[in-house]
């Protein structure tokens, strides 16, 4: 046994819904970090559990079927197994097998007893045995693994002590006599694994053979390793897809002898209350339909609950924000820490009641079952975009906001259905552009009613729809350009429906609002200082001159302090490096229709879209306080210098809502992509195709109209 | 093979309410993660229903439920139960 300097650690190991996360949550409580493992978006969950004379760390891998992987997910925990070495290399494994499913649940067990790493095996959901007049005799299993078996219910909390007790006594006495494999390898496979055994060291020849299968792809091998063991691969003409399926079945043979003996009692074929609910709410007509009502709710949910807490936030931090001044006075540093860092802070926490909801319903609705439904009814749909039916729910929860989306593309196991996914939800409308929306509709549309219809609220629901076919155009291109690793599956369980443990839901609401801010809160800080920066100074005196000449404008016309204030702001901007930058874009932004004001606007609002409004509010010295009519009147008042003709005319208008329609203007989900996707160059590509659309879409509509 | 007993095919081609017996897996791509899933040789299946989209199938084994393409189905060669 490899002991760890430190710890010692447990690993929590099992198929996909046999209760392991509930278990992890029972034994480690709050004292858990999540983290991903080095170099990849896989979820990492570790915990302490304090045992009578030593703490040991628990880590709870994702769940896994067999030892051949089928997911980048499945593949981080076959290398931890594979590799002593490895830091999370386990002391003891604690398998996790749900006890009504026990014929595939053992297969992965019996790999890991082959592979000589302590285990206790723990039967979970043992109530359901007793409902259903099912008995299992551990004895039977514990002699055919070589391990203690416990029969547990996490779920009513059953014989949850013992657990403890048998970690602790499995980590003392560990046995490690030398036990015959589970399975035999033939006759190449054991060539192979013995020469394999001289390029690494191994435990024994199932290890070896293992290493042999999965060489393309492991990490922990050295290059002449790995060139050595894809020779020992070719010339013994080691056919591991057949060997994968030969040694599958020989185990699932002598499982069915095992559990013929273990288990009595067993009924099988009767409608259960699963079968009776899939009847309906997977139905062809009925099942859609229901998930249309179900997602409206969702939908609903982030945009009434959040909108309180929203405001409460942003009022927070703004009368945070003008306590600091007060205190600190006059001053860059005042205004640094004011309208930069608090200002950012502000932008971070402001998403976090959005992203609550979004992963308490999403977590509920995972946990029922439910989730799995619905990639069953939408796959066909979205597999011809290049996606998973796990996208549908990202590209709804988009409309709200699209970073809790991305943050809900972790479930997408296929790599390239899940940056597709991550790529396009930002097209899909989201809450922060509907001041935006609101603001130039009414330039537009004229405010009258089409039927029953308002025609300003039908111009919406285009604006809505053109997102959406956004969607579809990018994801088949996507689809067509990106390439892809692996052959995509689906071939997945639905899982009986049970009803959520709210520990488990909370927990997850928890770690994603901390992996938020955590993760994204760094860069969008970081990009709120420069944008403060860009907007607050300018070259040479620039900004004194354009105190000075506010001042003199005031005295001139008379205005009152306020007034003046007011335009005084609105020179500033005006003459900071970021209206410079404004005015040198003009250029390029006048096909479309804009001036070197609305230039300014794009700028700020790059950190959030909302942003824009009140950037206008700036420009138009109307002061922040003001609401949008008042913005609004400014704006239409506005004609171009020398004329009669509307600065905000239709063609001006029309072209700046299509703008943002498409265009990338926000850091935040700029930052969480480059989280979820661990590099810059998938934000990057995504900023400039959107930025593309957005151009080429607003100048479209720009030179029709006008 | 003119009689309708012993005539093996895809389990994509039962009809919804029909099973069948699992006789072999014919795509080693899917076959590995098919088996840990629990569609083996001899199993039951039965076709519960085809998705409101099409392409993607539910079908039930002796206590547990699938989602699976119809690429999937396709490999998957079994001998329906008359």
């Amino acid at each position: 046994m490899i002991q760890h300097a430190s710890q010692p650690i447990v690993a929590l190991l099992g198929n996909p819904n046999s209760g392991k996360s509930s278990l992890f949550n029972f034994l480690t409580g709050l004292k858990q970090k999540v983290s991903n493992f080095p170099g990849v978006t896989v979820e990492k969950k570790i915990g302490k559990l304090q045992l009578e004379n030593q703490t040991i760390k628990i880590i709870d891998f994702p769940g896994t079927y067999s030892v051949f992987p089928n997911s980048l997910d499945e593949r981080i925990v076959i290398q931890s197994l594979l590799n002593p070495q490895d830091f999370n290399y386990p002391d003891l494994v604690v398998y996790v097998a749900d006890a009504t499913q026990l014929e595939r649940h053992l297969l992965f067990a019996a790999q890991i007893r082959d592979l000589d790493i302590p285990m206790v095996f723990v039967l979970n959901m043992a109530d359901l045995l007793e409902q259903n007049a099912t008995k299992i005799d551990n004895q039977v299993i514990s002699d055919f693994l070589n391990c203690d078996v416990l029969s547990v219910s996490v779920r009513e909390g059953l014989n949850m002590d013992k657990i403890i007790e048998a970690i602790q006594d499995n980590l003392i006495h560990t046995s490690s006599e030398n036990r015959k494999s589970l399975f035999r390898l033939d006759r190449v496979e054991e060539k192979v694994a013995h020469e394999v055994m001289e390029v690494i060291p191994c435990k024994n020849l199932y290890q070896a053979k293992l290493i042999a299968h999965h060489n393309g792809w492991i990490d922990f091998l050295s290059g002449d390793q790995k060139n050595k063991i894809d020779i020992i691969v070719k010339t013994n003409d080691f056919a591991d897809l057949r060997g994968q399926i030969r040694e599958t079945m020989s185990r699932f043979d002598t499982h069915v002898s095992i559990l013929q003996k273990a288990v009595t009692g067993k009924v099988s074929g009767k409608v259960t209350l699963t079968e009776k609910i899939d009847s309906i709410v997977t139905h062809r007509i009925l099942g859609p339909v229901i998930f249309f009502v179900v997602m409206l709710f969702v939908f609903q949910a982030i945009f009434s609950w959040a909108e309180y807490p929203m405001e409460w936030i942003e009022k927070g931090f703004a009368i945070g924000g003008s306590w600091t001044a007060r205190i600190l006075g006059d001053g860059w540093f005042s205004d640094l820490l004011v309208n930069g860092v608090l200002a950012g802070l502000g932008g971070i926490v402001v998403f976090v009641p959005q992203i609550a909801i979004l992963f308490l319903l999403i977590t509920i609705l995972e946990e029922s079952g439910y989730m799995s439904r619905v990639v069953f009814m939408f796959d066909a749909i979205m597999h011809k975009m290049g996606m998973n039916g796990r996208s549908v729910v990202s590209l709804i929860s988009s409309g709200a906001c699209a970073i809790p989306a991305i943050m809900a593309t972790r479930t997408i196991s296929d790599k390239k259905e899940r940056l597709i996914t991550i790529l396009v939800s930002p097209l899909i409308s989201c809450s922060a552009r509907l001041p935006i929306y609101a603001v130039l509709i009414g330039f537009v549309v004229p405010d009258v009613r089409i039927g029953i219809f308002q025609a300003q609220g039908l111009a919406m629901m285009g604006l809505y729809m053109l997102g959406i076919v956004g969607v579809f155009l990018v994801s088949l291109i996507l689809k067509f350009i990106l390439k892809s690793e692996s052959t995509s599956f689906l071939m997945m369980e639905l899982p009986d429906y049970k009803t959520p443990l709210w520990g488990n839901v909370l927990m997850t609401v928890k770690k994603k609002v901390e992996s938020f801010i955590v993760g994204a809160g760094k860069i969008i800080m970081m990009i709120s200082v420069v944008l403060w920066f860009l907007a607050s100074y300018g070259p040479g005196d620039n900004m004194e001159n354009a105190e000075e000449s506010g001042k003199e404008l005031s005295m001139v016309n008379k205005w009152s302090e306020q007034e003046t204030d007011n335009h005084i702001a609105s020179l500033k901007l005006e003459s900071s490096y970021i209206g410079i930058m404004g005015k040198w874009i003009e250029p390029a932004i006048r096909p479309l229709g804009y001036d070197w004001k609305m230039g300014i606007a794009l700028l700020t609002s790059f950190a959030a879209r909302e942003v824009f409004v009140g950037t206008m509010a700036t420009i138009y010295s109307i002061g922040s306080e003001s609401d949008e009519k008042t913005i609004r009147e400014k704006m239409s008042a506005e004609v171009r210098p020398g004329t009669n003709e509307k600065v905000y005319d239709r063609a001006t208008s029309l072209s700046l809502l299509i703008f943002y329609v498409f265009a990338m203007q926000c850091m935040s989900t700029l930052a969480i992509v480059r989280r979820e996707t661990m590099s810059w160059k998938w934000p990057a590509i995504q900023f400039l195709f959107m930025g593309v659309m957005a151009y080429l879409g607003a100048l479209l509509a720009y030179q029709l109209m006008s | 093979m003119s009689s309708d007993v012993d005539v093996q095919k895809p389990l994509l081609l039962l009809r919804p309410g029909r099973s069948g017996i699992v006789k072999v897996l014919i795509e080693n791509q899917y076959a590995g993660k098919l088996l840990a899933l629990g569609v083996l040789p001899d199993a039951v299946v039965k076709m519960v229903r085809k998705a409101p989209f099409g392409n993607v199938f539910y079908i039930k084994l002796d206590n547990h439920q699938l989602a699976i393409r119809a690429a999937e189905a396709e490999s998957i060669i079994i001998e329906e139960i008359i």
